[in-house]
Order: structure tokens, then C-alpha cells, then sequence
């Protein structure tokens, strides 16, 4: 099986053509997004909310908060340490502790805590103002007598991460989501055109080696890709890694599994390597513009939102950003990596079902 | 063991279409085995079901001794496959190829010696593409060897090759054969089977129309020279029946043609020249040939033999 795996990376490296336009396309939106300056577009900014005091007054504040369009709620899981942390990582843009105490009846009002990154004063004065304005709503609701509440604004540094640290990861995303559904999807299709698997056939070579043998291939190609998407974009542009290397990798790979099986079913739907190709685009490209590779999904209109964190590359975008730019260890993205290995399971059974060698 | 592949009323169905009917035969040990018969006719199914590419709709496959639907698997380390329309791996040499192959049967090949043995060994470090259809079909022998087989089996391996490339083939086939592996073959080459074959089975449109060697497939029509008449217009009855007294047979074929097989008395062949001459026949073009078994073939099936 090895003799295959090295055979197939040789195959494919030398199919400098086919490798050359792999690589090629990433490689030139990390350039055009690492020299000029393109934005993302507006985006939600996001919260979180530390609730110490757990009061009606506190509920209803979070509820309001909530309602405010501009602003996305996002879960604090490790507590407030681990959310500081996120705000000083970028990761978060705004940070309210609602403390002990606040709405509680008759008692002086302790002041709410917002904090936020210093460089982004302008936007945040908007919201300690609409923090203020909630609270005092929320304090002063029928039934409570409290006294108006304050809110202490903190601005901290952060060291936020550019559109460009984001866009490296979601092109990392894009490099192996294309190459691993195209070029598997083309290759098996010109191997069933050209009688090559018929060829195998007739020999004692178990179908699992195969198999194992071209994935393992496309593994290490997608792992080569993303080290040469990843290094461009750090040493010659200066983008943001924080995280552990290893750690995306393993993303990486995942998701590429994930991939690799759609690849298969897209080569059992189609007759020629014209075909897979442009069936494996139709599947990648919707993806790679829906999953957040190159914009939020949150602006998405309708529904999309919501239906998009069900698709693969969203997991794997959002697993490599948070271990990336955040620092956040492998096992904090396993919300990312159950839904990742849930596609690999469904895409597999899919795949066993419909592959055809003839 | 005497018999290398044994095939017994063996019948596949694809739909409606019945591909092979209720065949049987046996490849002994040690012989070069053909196939003989028109495209269509079923050769290749045959060859697959021994392969086990395909499953019998019914019947019985041994090779080497075991059942081809429960021990495919060793079957297939114990035997090399030439297959009509396969390609090879892109950008690997044929060294490299050859000792991917080998990889499959989980042997370590010596790839030089194997390529020397086909005469491709200056093309080692090149690859498929850039043979010609003679040097390709030469490394397809050479792939279905690197596993030592007992048994190899070539499916018209000489198809598409200029004359030249295909007696140089032949006799790389019969190098093989003398090193011991038994050879089975298709062809729908007349002059392949019977300079290459030992024994042949002849099918058309899915049925076995004999087995045996091709001298004693020959030596069936009990004739000596085959005269063919391509004529301007078809014959009257005096003149079928005057020539239906000098020949063995008289065979009427499409297009005013008539096959006369001439039997094996003396001056046969002058007493039909004279015969078309006195009886005023409107001969367009006459050929004479010897009994071949392309005339068995036509006896047998009726037609001459179709690409």
C-alpha cells in the first residue's frame, strides 16, 4: 500500500499542470488579499455576556441586548477568563459583566462592565450608550425601584486580527475543499474511461489498499498545499498565526477527508473528467462563498445564516480560525470537529454506496 | 494438474442480451489455448468471467484448480492478465510501473530483467505514451508477468499492430510459453491462431462452435483448395449443379460469391478451372487459395469472419 501512496504523490507531482493550477489559484487571492486592502464588508459585532447577577433585571437586559440587530450574542464557554482572553485575542468584540447584585431591589446599583478594544472608540461610545440605555430600561422595569445603573466602559488593547489573518485560513479552506473534490473526482473518472481500474482488478490487490492508498496520497498533497498557502501568507505578508501549526493541520485534514469523499460521489455521477470537474466545482464554489471564507455568513440574507453552519467548510473555517488567531487549543474546537466527522461518516457511507469502478 | 481452466456450460446473460450460451472446454496445461472468433462473438466475456471481472450467469470456471467465484482472490496471484483496452498510470516510467504491478501481488520485481525480456529495456525511464502500439502491447506482456504466473491470459493482443510488431509479439508469446506458462488467447486473427495456437475454440454469437487443433480443424473440410468466384451475375442451376460435381462443397455467400472447397483427387483443381470456363459462368474475379481456417470458420458459421 505505501508502494501505491508514494506512487500516487509521484503521479500527481508530476502532473505539473494539474498541480501548478491547484496551487496557483490561492496562491494568487493570497497575494491579491495580502497586497491590497480589501475589506470584508460590515459585520455584527459580537458580544458576550457574563451574568454574575442573575436577576430578572439581568435577563431582561440580555434580552434586549438580544434584540439589537448590530450586535450578535456570542456563548461564553470557560467563563469569564477564557472570554477576556478572546477579547484580547480579537476574537470577540465586546465583553459585559453584569455583576452581583444589579437589579436586585432596594440596593445601590453596581455599575455593568463593557469592555472593548481601545482602537475601535468611535463604534464602541455607540454601544456603552445602548448599554446604558438597557440597563437603566432593565433597572427600572415595573415592579423595581433601583436607583438608574451605570455602566464603567473599559477600553483595553487588543490585538485584533486583520480581514486579511481571516481570508489566509478561509483560502487554506478553499485550497483543499477544490483540490480534494476535483482532482480525486477527475482522476477516478479518467481511470474508469481508460480501463485502469479494470486493470486493478484483475489483480489480488485488496480494494481497501487502493482506496487508502489515493487518500493518503491527497492527504499529504492537501497537507503540502496548505503549508505553502499558510507560509506565504506569514512570511511574505505578514498574517497572523498565533495557534498551533499541528493543530490546523489536523483540521486540515479532516476536512479534507471530508472532501475526498464528496470527490468520490461527485466521479460515480459523472461519465468523463470534463464532467467531475465541472460537477466538483458547482459543489465547491456555492460552499466557498456561503461557508465565511471570504465574508461573514452572518450578513448572509433569509435563512442562509443558519443553513450555512451546516455545510463542511464552516466547521473547518471556523476550527482554524479559532486555533489560529485565537491560540485556542485542538480539543476547544470539538463543536467544529463532531460536525466535521459527522460529514466524514455520512459522506463515506454516501460514497461506498454509489462508487463505481465501471 | 492437467488443466489449467476448465469451463463448464458456462452461460452469461447481460439483460435480455445472452453474451455467452451453455460453453464448455478445457486449457491443459502447458499449451498455447486460443479463442477464435469475429468481434461479438463472446471471447472477451469468456476471458472475464476466467478473470473474475465478471460473474457467470451459469455454468462452472476452475483455473489452476479452484472455483473462479470462491477463490478469486488467489487465483488472481497465480495468474497474469493482458486486457484488450487497459491503460497504465500516467507520469510513472515503465520501471516504476512494473514494479507498482508487482507491488499488487506483493512481490519485489526485478523490472530491467522483465523489460529485457520484451526488448523494452532502453525504454525503462519512459513512460506508456511514448511507445508505439507495438513496444505498448510488449510492456502489457511484460506487466502481466511480474507476478512468476502459471497462466497468463492475453485478450487480442495483437490487435492494431502493423505485421511487423505482431510477429515480433508471437514470438514473445512463445518465449513465455517456453518458459512453462500456459497461454490463453482471443484473437479474430486467422493466420495468429494458426501459427501460434496448439488448440483452438472457435465461437460465434456466443456458442462454441469446435474445439481442436487447427490441423485437425483443417483437416475436417476434407479439402485441399479453395476456389472463390465473385460473379456478375448469380449461378443457373446447370452450371451450381456441374460445379457441385467437382468439389467437395459449394457455398453460396452474399454478392454472387460461391466458395468451392475441391476435395483431395487429382487435377481437382484443373477440372473446376475448365468446368467455370465450358459452362459460359460470368466470372468477375477468381482466387484459389489453400484450405485455411478461415474456410473452417466459414464452414462452420456460415459467414465469412467479421472485424
Amino acid at each position: 500500500m505505501l508502494t501505491l501512496t508514494f506512487a500516487n504523490i509521484k503521479m500527481m507531482a508530476r502532473n505539473y499542470h494539474t498541480t501548478f493550477w491547484a496551487l496557483f489559484f490561492p496562491l494568487l487571492l493570497v497575494v491579491v488579499f495580502g497586497l491590497f486592502d480589501v475589506g470584508g464588508g460590515p459585520r455584527p459585532a459580537t458580544i458576550t455576556i457574563i451574568d454574575d447577577a442573575r436577576t430578572p433585571a439581568a435577563q431582561e437586559l440580555k434580552a434586549s441586548l438580544a434584540q439589537v440587530h448590530s450586535l450578535e450574542i456570542s456563548n461564553a464557554p470557560g467563563g469569564l477568563n477564557a472570554a477576556r482572553q478572546r477579547l484580547a485575542k480579537g476574537g470577540l468584540d465586546y465583553l459585559l459583566v453584569i455583576p452581583s447584585g444589579f437589579g436586585a431591589a432596594g440596593a445601590e446599583q453596581p455599575p455593568v462592565t463593557l469592555q472593548y478594544d481601545a482602537a475601535e472608540q468611535e463604534r464602541s461610545q455607540l454601544v456603552e450608550g445602548l448599554v446604558r440605555d438597557l440597563a437603566i430600561q432593565a433597572v427600572q422595569s415595573p415592579g423595581s425601584s433601583a436607583a438608574p445603573a451605570l455602566v464603567r466602559a473599559e477600553g483595553i488593547a487588543v490585538n485584533k486580527p486583520s480581514y486579511f489573518d481571516l481570508v489566509l485560513l478561509g483560502l487554506v479552506g478553499f485550497g483543499t475543499m477544490t483540490h480534494s473534490i476535483i482532482s480525486i473526482a477527475v482522476r477516478i473518472t479518467a481511470y474508469r474511461n481508460q480501463s485502469i481500474y479494470k486493470r486493478l482488478l484483475v489483480t489480488p490487490l485488496p480494494v481497501w489498499k487502493y482506496f487508502a492508498a489515493e487518500i493518503g496520497a491527497h492527504l499529504a498533497l492537501a497537507l503540502a498545499q496548505a503549508a505553502i498557502i499558510l507560509g506565504l501568507g506569514v512570511l511574505a505578508f505578514g498574517a497572523r498565526f498565533n495557534g498551533n501549526v499541528l493543530a490546523v493541520f489536523a483540521v486540515v485534514l479532516l476536512g479534507s477527508i471530508v472532501f475526498l469523499n464528496i470527490g468520490f460521489i461527485v466521479s460515480a455521477w459523472t461519465n468523463t473528467p470534463a464532467a467531475a470537474s465541472g460537477l466538483g466545482n458547482a459543489v465547491a464554489l456555492p460552499m466557498l462563498f456561503f461557508s465565511g471564507a471570504f465574508f461573514a455568513t452572518t450578513s448572509l440574507p433569509w435563512v442562509l445564516p443558519v443553513l450555512v453552519q451546516g455545510l463542511p467548510l464552516t466547521p473547518m473555517l471556523e476550527a482554524m480560525r479559532l486555533i489560529a488567531l485565537q491560540g485556542a487549543p485542538l480539543w476547544s474546537t470539538w463543536p467544529q470537529l463532531a460536525m466535521l466527522t459527522g460529514w466524514v461518516a455520512g459522506t463515506a457511507l454516501v460514497a461506498v454506496k454509489v462508487f463505481r469502478f465501471n | 494438474m492437467d488443466e489449467a481452466v476448465r469451463v463448464e456450460g458456462l452461460t452469461k446473460r447481460f439483460g435480455s442480451f445472452t453474451a455467452v450460451s451453455d460453453i464448455s472446454f478445457t486449457v491443459k496445461t502447458g499449451e498455447i489455448f486460443g479463442i477464435l472468433g469475429p468481434n461479438g462473438a463472446g471471447k472477451t466475456t469468456t476471458l472475464e468471467i476466467i478473470e473474475g471481472l465478471q460473474k457467470p450467469s451459469q455454468g462452472q470456471v476452475t483455473v489452476l484448480g479452484m472455483n473462479v467465484l470462491k477463490e478469486s482472490a488467489r487465483i488472481k496471484s497465480r495468474i497474469g492478465v493482458q486486457l484488450q483496452s487497459s491503460a497504465y498510470f500516467d507520469y510513472l516510467s515503465l520501471r516504476e510501473l512494473l514494479v507498482l504491478m508487482g507491488s499488487f501481488y506483493g512481490r519485489r520485481v526485478d523490472a530491467d530483467s522483465l523489460l529485457n525480456t520484451v526488448g523494452l529495456l532502453d525504454k525503462a525511464k519512459s513512460r506508456v505514451a511514448k511507445l508505439s502500439g507495438g513496444q505498448k502491447q510488449r510492456f502489457t506482456v511484460a506487466a502481466s508477468l511480474v507476478n512468476d504466473p502459471e497462466l497468463i491470459i492475453l485478450d487480442e493482443p495483437t490487435i492494431g499492430l502493423d505485421p511487423q510488431a505482431r510477429r515480433h509479439l508471437w514470438e514473445l508469446i512463445r518465449q513465455v510459453h517456453q518458459r512453462g506458462v500456459t497461454v490463453m488467447l482471443t484473437t479474430h486473427y486467422m493466420d495468429e491462431a494458426q501459427v501460434l495456437c496448439q488448440r483452438l475454440a472457435i465461437m460465434d454469437h456466443g456458442q462454441l462452435v469446435a474445439v481442436d487443433t487447427p490441423q485437425n480443424l483443417v483437416g475436417r473440410l476434407q479439402a485441399t483448395y479453395t476456389v472463390k468466384l465473385v460473379l456478375t451475375q448469380a449461378l443457373n442451376g446447370a452450371q451450381l449443379e456441374a460445379l457441385q460435381g467437382l468439389a467437395a462443397s459449394v457455398q453460396a455467400l452474399e454478392g454472387n460469391t460461391y466458395i468451392l472447397r475441391l476435395d483431395k483427387t487429382p487435377r481437382a483443381l484443373d477440372k473446376a478451372l475448365d468446368a467455370i470456363v465450358q459452362g459460359n459462368i460470368s466470372l468477375e474475379h477468381l482466387e484459389v487459395a489453400p484450405v485455411t481456417l478461415e474456410d473452417v470458420f466459414l464452414e462452420l458459421t456460415g459467414t465469412e469472419l467479421r472485424d
